[in-house]
């Protein structure tokens, strides 16, 4: 039999797609890299699909590739060496939501867009980072460890525990939903540790090389009520840099981010291009941005003694500092981006990233806040020799529980329609990446062309990855090609 | 007993005559026991003595060690403190126990909030340099002299984990010895080998391959010779020590730390109170203690202990729901006055509450951790079920532990109904649950423990709750098939692809079946499918 | 545990065979208490196992081969012995346990040496030829006994005082400036004494703590009997090694109590605290110096009263009637450090380990005698401790301390003073 054949056999005939269009579809994405055809397209319609489907796989060694998103910018679900996309969008049921415990249980295709006016409803939120894709499926978006925009925890892993299918086939519950008879069980699946070793993290920054997951426990936590947004504006990136360190640290505030005026003026920007272009004109070159919430029991009274204790810090340390309730020549001051940031991006409008040109290739890594106006200076050095206009270069740093480290990233824009500009980005964003590892920049998830120039480096943890990953996936089906695999 | 003397000749070379020997007067003090963790129980009767002790100070020396052991095939163990008694020995004859005390490095990025430590590091010296830098980690229950790296690897739970959850993720940058001695650089140190930055990936992130839930590998996965964790911002008035052996206790900043202590009118009350204060974000320790530590501290001895222990019933330890709750004030003394308020709404207008008087110090948890006091009353102390789970899970747990007690009260000593220990982690998303049983060591019926620890192995699987007591501590072959499920599947993967010859620590992680299967005792209570274990060879499941 | 009979009589090691058995490895003993923890470095109290790093030089691999010894898992053989002997019985692990628990550690360790003697393994040759000259000239140095009470010529004393200064071996042969110094300050608070003269035997310390009992009772029952013969009440001495010896380990020789003594025995600080107390004794001259004091384990952690004790065991180890545990709480920690800092001119400044927690100056329990290289490490490293806290004195409240660190200092070069705290008092009253 036939793998279309046995694969309809497994999900119904209407859930395996290979005409062309639809093929066409599922070979690219919105970012820089250049397409790739699958063999087919399976849409799960139900958990039990998926290690199936991957049995199928194992049997026939073809690759899967597991798609929930109903956007990608990476290129990590190009099927380049053709295969089986593994659509689980269908998959898109909100399992459980569990208050008291402060966990949702959901599944791969549920987004943003989805779960949080659900969770909205019960004044909870799972802390998202900055202004996320509607589409963005909320599970693979910590799978694949982006930063979440509230760095006041003292860690930072939404993601709790989950079923995976691993390449193997075998289907296995990490941490404590690992009980016998889970999720009707005592345990809640709260605990990421276990069994026996710690997986939870091994399918992390995987791309999809580790395995399906076909449900996971996220952390819940309160949706605050009352909000002060403060903007703290900078000429020059250095002088942002100690409050980056000092504020968390004490414990101030909520959501917490340095834009430049491209990236906080495509955010801003309500008439597309008027408002860009004079708010990227007014803005300061950086801003940073600080909400202070609320919690559930006297939220006030919270508020004021982390208000005070910022403008303290500012008097203490960083006196020449604005720190502003509202930013001049901005409708509204700029306060709606509170409600903003508790939101993914409106589906009605233009993605933020996507509006200037089209499309956006973010550069983003792992740095000490210190060195981040040193790799901001290589980037203005080198962006110009690619012709790349400094005007237009988005930059955004995210602090990570209490700015330990940061995620720094730079955001590209270019036309995607445009295969010589993207090209161009393609080489700059390359090249840029290897001047910046040369610096120190810690690329922890390698997207595309940076994989190999990373683990280049990366000598003995590729080694041992390789070693790890043949005993999960022996066969090399699950999403081949991607990071050293 | 001793390991090949051509080895012994290139250990001795590696790290010079003054730091090996064999001589089994060395070896014999290098063995745990008769007392100590699990060391009083029959696990005991599978330890040996090693056939040669070696101090290495360099991840160079670690390496070509275990290189040595690799050619001549010499079975070997790392032990950091040894604390973990009854794990920190050998179970096969003539092995290389590998102490890493001359290990103690201990550099701090105050900026960044971390620590890279060596193996000979404990917790109070950690603890004392970090808050010389106004930062924090968390003193685990086994105490402070307990090795930082080993108890990251290992476990990791202490009531300060209430803001900072379980070590696991407090784990950064790593330097790992394999068990075939190739070194292994996680996080940052995988791209640049003196950056301890962060832990994560690259790519998929094998940190978790290191440790485990929970106590993990016991040494059975190579070595850890250095590793980075995290530290996190405390508030900036050191507590200072004050009094003499044994009342010391460190004097708290009142103003920007304090203990409150709490009795609630009901069980229920007490967890709903554990819920509420997670949930309204304050607080930075929150637990429930079982009653017989009240008496320990207050006895000056055993005697005294006993004398206040006997008064007790089980309506006393009913009605006894007492909470703690440690504030800090790590924003400004405001944040603990709010905080202050915010408790009172919760415990005592909600809830009906009282509140109770406190010392102005802390005895245990911020600096010190008086693990070791557990063996004051009986002489004997094991800790057989533990794990993080939901609060509520935590509660319900506790009942069953507490009934199950019964059938082996004596030898256990009698706790009048005690439900355990219960403390809240990462903000109330889950809490430590842990049930404290004691024993005298040299009581007839004391292989009714090694019973009850499996017992309470079938209770988990049974009830569906999660525990941290898997492999090495619970049968592999019980416990494996049950959670994942097959998660000894991939235990045992890991040691054949990285440790083909089972040199590292043998047979872990299968050392609890292999007692099982040695004592005679234990035949009665295994009823479930096992292949036979060889002590030095990796356990096989097909 | 079945019942039984045990009594705090050393020459029979297995009435310690609990305490060996109990050890739980937590290293309480190893490790300066963890609240006072000061960081990465100075964090542990044993030089034994600091240096040595193998467990059979620590006080729980110690007990654990004692037991396997009582087992007869194990015989003594060389390494065992030196493994026995390289330790200054400096009690630190003593204290050290007993914040936690019930454990008789200081006790195991002296009765394993009592063993180890009895059954011809020990002491070190280097302890038995003390022995002889102690036997023959009553003395440590083998120098001619008659010469014992040479440095108090012109020195008044009292036949019908009841203070007797006990002056020991150090003061009286090595050391003069120390018993001269505590005789004026005596005179200076008008307290009369008198001295036992050639008839002041070696306390025995040196012969007790090699594990030489029989001839350390030899010695103690003659100084006993002087003292008792003397009609003095009251023994004072400014050696930390006699005062212990005396006060505790006479009457634990012979299976009694320090109360059943029938005399008390005082060291010169408490002497002293105890006149600035009752405002007899003025410091008048001006000291300028920053100065630390190092607590001498005999007068400090070690020093508490010993109290026999015999009865059951039962279940939990629970004794019947309560054995009196000696946890060092009670040591002569604050007259030192009260007399010092009464002193005017003095900046006075503790070290990092202090008290019950400190770091032995390396001597003791026969180290200084049979491997000297390693009492001289130990001092080295307590000394790095007083150049850690700037002082640029050390003040020490016995004559084998201030001997062995000023060997340590003379071999390094280093300029830290030493003195004795009589000589500092003697000083500030002058
Ligand atoms: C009474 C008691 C109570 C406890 N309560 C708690 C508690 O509340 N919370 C908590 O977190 N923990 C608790 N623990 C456990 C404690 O975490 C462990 O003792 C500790 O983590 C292990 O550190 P150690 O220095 O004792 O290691 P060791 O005893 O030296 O080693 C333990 C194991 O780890 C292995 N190992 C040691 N070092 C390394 C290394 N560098 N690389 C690889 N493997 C290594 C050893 O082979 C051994 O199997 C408790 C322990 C005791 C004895
Ligand atoms: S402190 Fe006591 S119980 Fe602990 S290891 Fe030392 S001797 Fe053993
Ligand atoms: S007496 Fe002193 S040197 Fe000897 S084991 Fe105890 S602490 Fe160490």
């Amino acid at each position: 039999m036939d793998l279309k054949n046995e694969l309809q056999k497994i999900v119904g005939a209407g859930n395996v797609l290979d005409s062309p269009e639809i093929l066409e579809e599922y070979s690219t994405d919105n970012g820089i890299y250049p397409p790739g055809m699958p063999t087919v397209v399976v849409k799960a319609g139900k958990s039990e699909d998926v290690a199936k489907v991957i049995n199928l796989a194992n049997k026939n060694s073809t690759p899967v590739i597991p798609v929930s998103s109903g956007v990608h910018f990476q290129g990590c679900t190009i099927p380049y060496q053709g295969g089986i996309v593994l659509d689980l969008s269908n998959l898109n049921k909100i399992l459980e939501i569990d208050p008291p415990n402060r966990r949702v249980r959901i599944e791969p295709g549920v987004t943003w867009g989805q779960i949080t006016d659900e969770l909205a409803k019960e004044n909870i939120r799972v802390i998202s980072p900055l202004l996320p894709h509607a589409d963005r499926s909320v599970i693979t978006d910590y799978l694949e460890r982006e930063a979440p925009v509230v760095p006041k925890y003292e860690f930072a892993e939404p993601l709790m525990t989950y079923e995976i299918v691993w390449p193997n086939g075998e289907v296995f519950r990490t941490g404590s939903a690992s009980v016998p008879g889970y999720p009707d069980s005592p345990a809640k699946g709260t605990n990421p540790a276990g069994p026996g070793l710690d997986f939870y993290r091994l399918p992390q920054g995987a791309q999809g090389t580790m395995g399906v997951i076909n449900w996971a426990n996220l952390k819940l936590e309160y949706l605050p009520k009352i909000n002060k947004i403060f903007f703290m504006p900078f000429e020059d990136i250095n002088a942002a840099i100690e409050p980056i360190y000092k504020i968390p640290r004490v414990h101030i505030g909520q959501e917490f981010f340095l834009l430049n005026h491209v990236d906080l003026a495509l955010i801003l920007a309500k008439q597309w291009p008027d408002d860009y272009d004079r708010l990227s004109d007014i803005l300061p070159s950086w801003t940073l941005i600080l909400t202070i919430s609320g919690p559930p029991r006297r939220p006030e009274e919270r508020i004021e003694y982390e208000k005070e204790a910022l403008f303290d810090l500012k008097k203490q340390y960083f006196q020449d500092m604005p720190i502003l309730e509202a930013l001049p020549g901005v409708p509204g001051g700029g306060r709606e981006l509170i409600h903003m940031l508790r939101k993914p991006w409106p589906k009605e409008e233009v993605y933020w990233k996507n509006r200037l040109s089209g499309a956006c290739q973010s550069l983003f890594f792992i740095a000490r806040p210190e060195d981040a106006p040193s790799f901001y200076e290589k980037v203005v050095d080198e962006a110009p020799k690619y012709g790349y206009p400094l005007e237009d270069l988005g930059v955004y740093l995210q602090p990570i529980e209490q700015s330990r480290v940061c995620h720094l990233e730079f955001n590209m824009f270019y036309d995607p329609d445009d295969p010589i500009e993207r090209e161009k980005i393609r080489i700059m964003n390359r090249e840029l990446a290897q001047d910046l590892l040369d610096m120190g920049a810690i690329f922890t998830r390698p997207y595309g062309d940076l994989a190999d120039m990373v683990y280049e480096k990366a000598t003995s943890y590729t080694t041992a990855l390789k070693r790890v990953k043949k005993m999960f996936d022996p066969n090399n089906i699950m999403n081949p090609g991607r990071l050293c695999f | 007993m001793t390991i090949p003397q051509a080895a012994y000749k290139v250990l001795e070379a590696i790290v010079g005559p003054d730091y090996i020997s064999q001589d089994p007067i060395d070896c014999e003090a290098h063995t745990p026991g008769p007392n100590g963790f699990e060391t009083d129980l029959g696990v005991a009767t599978i330890l040996k003595s090693p056939g040669c002790v070696i101090f290495p100070s360099t991840t160079e020396e670690v390496q070509k060690i275990v290189k040595t052991c690799n050619r001549y095939k010499v079975p070997f163990i790392p032990i950091s403190t040894q604390w973990w008694s009854g794990r920190g020995a050998a179970k096969v004859e003539d092995a290389l126990m590998i102490d890493l005390k001359r290990m103690d490095q201990c550099d701090i990025d105050d900026k960044h909030m971390f620590a890279v430590v060596g193996s000979g590091l404990i917790y109070s010296q950690l603890q004392e340099e970090a808050m010389k830098r106004g930062l924090y980690t968390t003193i685990p229950g086994g105490g402070s002299q307990v090795g930082v790296v080993a108890n990251h690897i290992l476990y990791g739970s202490s009531p300060l984990n209430y803001r900072t959850c379980i070590a696991n993720r407090r784990i950064l940058g790593v330097e790992w010895v394999l068990p075939d001695g190739e070194i292994l650089r996680l996080g940052s140190c995988a791209l640049d080998k003196d950056d301890y930055l962060w832990g994560e990936g690259i790519g998929p992130d094998l940190r978790g391959m290191i440790r485990g839930f929970s106590p993990g590998w016991m040494g059975s996965m190579g070595i850890v010779t250095k590793m980075s964790v995290k530290l996190v911002p405390f508030q900036p008035d050191k507590p200072m020590p004050v009094g003499i052996s044994p009342d010391t206790a460190v004097e708290l900043p009142l103003k920007r730390i304090n203990w409150y202590n709490f009795i609630l009118p009901s069980k229920d009350a007490l967890v709903k109170a554990m819920y509420e204060i997670a949930n309204a974000e304050i607080g930075a320790g929150l637990t429930k203690v079982p009653l017989f530590w009240r008496a320990i501290a207050k006895a000056n001895n055993k005697e005294e202990f006993w004398e206040l222990w006997d008064q007790e019933s089980e309506e006393t330890v009913a009605a006894m729901n007492v909470l703690r709750v440690l504030l800090i004030g790590f924003t400004s003394e405001k944040q603990l006055e709010y905080e202050e308020r915010v408790l009172q709404d919760i415990i005592v207008k909600d809830l009906g509450g009282k509140q109770t008087r406190t010392k102005p110090t802390d005895e245990s948890w911020v600096k010190n951790a008086d693990s070791a006091s557990m063996w004051m009353m009986c002489g004997g102390y094991t800790s057989l079920e533990f794990d993080f789970e939901a609060i509520s899970h935590a509660v319900a747990k506790g009942v069953d532990c507490s009934k199950l007690k019964k059938g082996y009260t004596p030898p256990l000593m009698k706790a009048y109904g005690d439900q355990g220990w219960f403390q809240v982690g990462d903000y109330g998303h889950l809490a430590l649950f842990e049930f404290l049983t004691y024993q005298d060591p040299d009581d007839e019926q004391k292989h009714k423990v090694d019973e009850w620890s499996v017992a309470l192995s079938k209770m988990n699987i049974e009830n569906r709750y999660y525990t941290a007591q898997l492999a090495s501590h619970k049968p592999l072959f019980l416990t494996g098939p049950a959670y994942g499920p097959d998660y000894h599947k991939w235990m045992i993967r890991f040691k054949e692809e990285f440790d083909p010859d089972a040199l590292s620590n043998p047979p872990g992680p299968a050392d609890t079946d292999l007692f099982i299967q040695e004592a005679e005792w234990m035949q009665k209570v295994k009823d479930w499918p096992a292949p036979k274990i060889e002590a030095n060879k990796n356990p096989k499941f097909e | 545990m079945p019942e039984e009979y045990v009594k705090f009589d050393l020459t029979d090691m297995k009435n310690f065979e609990y305490d060996m058995k109990r050890c739980v490895r937590c290293k309480g003993c190893k490790w300066v208490d963890h609240i006072y923890m000061p960081g990465a470095t100075y964090s542990t109290r044993c030089p034994s196992e600091k240096r040595y790093l193998f467990d059979s030089f620590s006080a729980w691999g110690r007990l654990r081969l004692a037991l396997s010894l009582l087992n007869g898992r194990i015989e003594f053989n060389d390494r065992f012995v030196e493994a026995i002997y390289k330790c200054q019985l400096c009690g630190a692990c003593d204290a050290g346990c007993k914040r936690n628990l019930d454990l008789e550690i200081g006790s195991a360790l002296e009765s394993l040496r009592i063993k180890c003697v009895a059954d011809g393994f020990g002491p070190m040759p280097e302890h038995k030829a003390i022995a002889e000259k102690i036997e023959k000239e009553h003395n440590v140095f083998g120098g001619p006994a008659d010469n014992r009470d040479k440095w108090a010529k012109g020195i008044q004393t009292d036949d019908k005082a009841e203070f007797v200064y006990f002056v020991g071996c150090y003061g009286s042969y090595k050391m003069q400036g120390i018993p001269k110094a505590t005789a004026n300050i005596l005179k200076a608070t008008g307290q009369s004494f008198k001295i036992m003269g050639s008839d002041e035997y070696c306390c025995g310390y040196p012969l007790y703590s090699t594990g030489q009992i029989e001839k350390a009772k030899k010695a103690a029952q003659h100084n006993i009997d002087t003292i008792a013969k003397s009609g003095a009440k009251t023994v004072i001495t400014a050696c930390a090694e006699c005062y212990k010896t005396l006060k505790v380990d006479y009457p634990k020789m012979f299976n009694k109590s320090t109360s059943d003594m029938g005399y008390q025995v005082i060291h010169l600080v408490e002497f002293v605290a105890d006149q600035m107390e009752k405002g007899t004794i003025k410091f008048k001259n001006n000291i300028d110096m920053r100065v630390t004091y190092h607590d001498a384990c005999n007068l400090a952690r070690m020093s508490e009263p010993w109290v026999y004790w015999e009865g059951k065991r039962k279940l939990y180890g629970i004794t019947e009637p309560t054995a009196p545990r000696r946890k060092g709480t009670h040591g002569v920690y604050h007259q030192p450090r009260n007399i010092l800092k009464a002193i005017p001119g003095i900046d006075y400044v503790d070290m990092i380990r202090i008290r019950e927690n400190a770091w032995c100056c390396g001597a003791g329990g026969g180290v200084a005698e049979a491997f000297p290289e390693f009492a001289q490490w130990s001092a080295e490293e307590r000394l790095e401790e007083v150049d850690e806290v700037g002082a640029a004195a050390l003040i020490t409240a016995c004559p084998r301390c201030k001997d062995n660190f000023s060997k340590a200092i003379n071999a390094s070069g280093d300029n830290i003073k030493v003195m004795d705290i009589a000589e500092m008092i003697n000083e500030a009253i002058k």
